[in-house]
């Protein structure tokens, strides 16, 4: 603009305030020309970059917000998910214990644990049922996988079960098939075996083993476990012989306290 | 051309008030004027004529928004830089608060054109409840920016507070 001014150079001044007015009044008067394209200008040079960030930054916004409901959601997902497989697998191991029949002669208690006990392996565990709920001393304990142990200690809404595992329980047991006879009982160093078993007795490895009845606690043909190894040392009078236990002791879910009916 | 830089870089920053910094910055819908306020400025530090060239340009960059006003806005802008100019070398405003009676009267002076310049209905409610609040919440912030500048407050006092 200083072109114009060195035209009037004692009214410069003057000359600015006055362009400025008549380009004010040029563009009121034309905006219907001018506005457009002075508009696209401003918009592209002025508001456009900083629109621009702004767009950018809401997207961003809108994304981290985003981001933050759908891990919320994924949160919840997963423990809907680890519900319905619990739930799952509740269902297939309810249909497995609706197929199996208590021995003739007694009914099924069923019984939740509250907690196992047992330093290395579980060597007991608390049901949930007790003498209201006719739950007595030395009465046995089955899953639907076999035989568990027999309750050693009984309160008025609890019970605690002994199980095979505690070395300290013994289990009359024969062979299904020989219909042979030994001892169930449980050592930390070898395991659950079969003793008391004749060396020169038929078994083979693979063999039903099975509670004798004997004893009195426990009512015959309940299922112990399956020969797993069996060693015949040369002089002795018994073999040594490995079983695999039915039940597995460190998944018991429920129990099934063997009632006698009377 | 290196004189005109500090213009287009207030140019700019009244385009990024405009478009988000106008939002961040109000209360309860009320907003600081910072065109005018800038305006204002230029006119109270530089001279007459840069004074009413940039307000003619500030005028052009906020009616980007409202571009049936832009001619409107150009000129608005341009006579209150003149004006608030004249204003300053007339009248003694060293003081602070002469200082802000002049910012407070500028921008309700501008407010009040834009109110009859839109022909609202409502005149003197939006006059209390927008053009009133809006001048003297932009004059709170020429306040703290005349303390700034003024070294009444500065970033180490702020701290020793803390």
């Amino acid at each position: 603009m200083n072109w114009i001014s060195s035209l009037f150079p004692k009214n410069r001044r003057m000359v600015h305030l006055v362009t400025i007015v008549i380009l004010s009044f040029v563009i009121i008067v034309g905006h219907s020309i001018i506005n457009p394209y002075l508009n696209q200008i401003v918009i592209g040079v002025f508001y456009y970059p900083f629109a621009k960030v702004k767009n950018s930054f809401i997207e961003l916004k809108g994304v981290a917000s985003k981001n933050k409901t759908l891990r919320k959601e994924l949160v919840h997902a997963s423990v809907l998910i680890s519900k319905y497989e619990e739930a799952s697998r509740e269902n297939k191991r309810l249909r497995s214990v609706l197929g199996f029949e208590p021995p003739l002669g007694y009914s099924l208690l069923p019984s939740e644990i509250i907690s196992i006990g047992g330093e290395y392996i579980p060597v007991s565990a608390v049901i949930n049922k007790g003498s209201d709920d006719s739950v007595f001393v030395e009465q046995p304990v089955i899953n639907q996988q076999g035989l568990i142990g027999k309750v050693a200690v009984v309160s008025k809404d609890f019970a605690t079960v002994q199980l095979l595992t505690d070395p300290s329980n013994r289990v009359a047991a024969r062979l299904a098939v020989s219909r042979e006879m030994g001892i169930i009982k449980y050592t930390f160093a070898k395991g659950m075996i079969l003793d008391n078993f004749p060396n020169n007795g038929h078994i083979n490895v693979g063999d039903t083993i099975l509670s004798s009845g004997l004893g009195g606690v426990y009512p015959s043909g309940l299922f112990i476990g399956t020969v797993e190894e069996i060693n015949h040392p040369e002089y002795e009078p018994f073999c040594k012989v490995k079983v695999k236990p039915a039940a597995n002791f460190h998944a018991l879910d429920e129990l099934f306290v063997l009632k006698k009916e009377k | 051309m290196i004189k005109l830089i500090p213009y287009i870089l207030y140019l700019l920053l009244v385009a990024m008030y405009q478009v988000f910094l106008k939002d961040i910055t109000s209360i309860y819908g009320v907003t600081i004027n910072l065109p005018i306020l800038l305006v204002l400025g230029v006119a109270f530090y530089k001279s007459e004529v840069v004074a009413c060239w940039f307000g003619f340009f500030v005028g052009l960059v906020v009616s980007a928004e409202v571009p049936q006003l832009v001619g409107w806005n150009m000129l608005i802008f341009a006579i209150i830089a003149f004006m608030a100019f004249h204003v300053v070398i007339r009248l003694n405003i060293e003081s602070l608060y002469a200082r802000l009676l002049f910012i407070l009267s500028g921008v309700l002076l501008y407010n009040i054109i834009i109110l009859l310049l839109y022909r609202s209905d409502s005149i003197i409610y939006s006059f209390f409840t927008k053009s009133l609040i809006s001048a003297i919440y932009t004059t709170i912030i020429a306040w703290l920016f005349f303390l700034f500048k003024d070294r009444r407050i500065t970033l180490q006092k702020i701290k020793s507070i803390f």
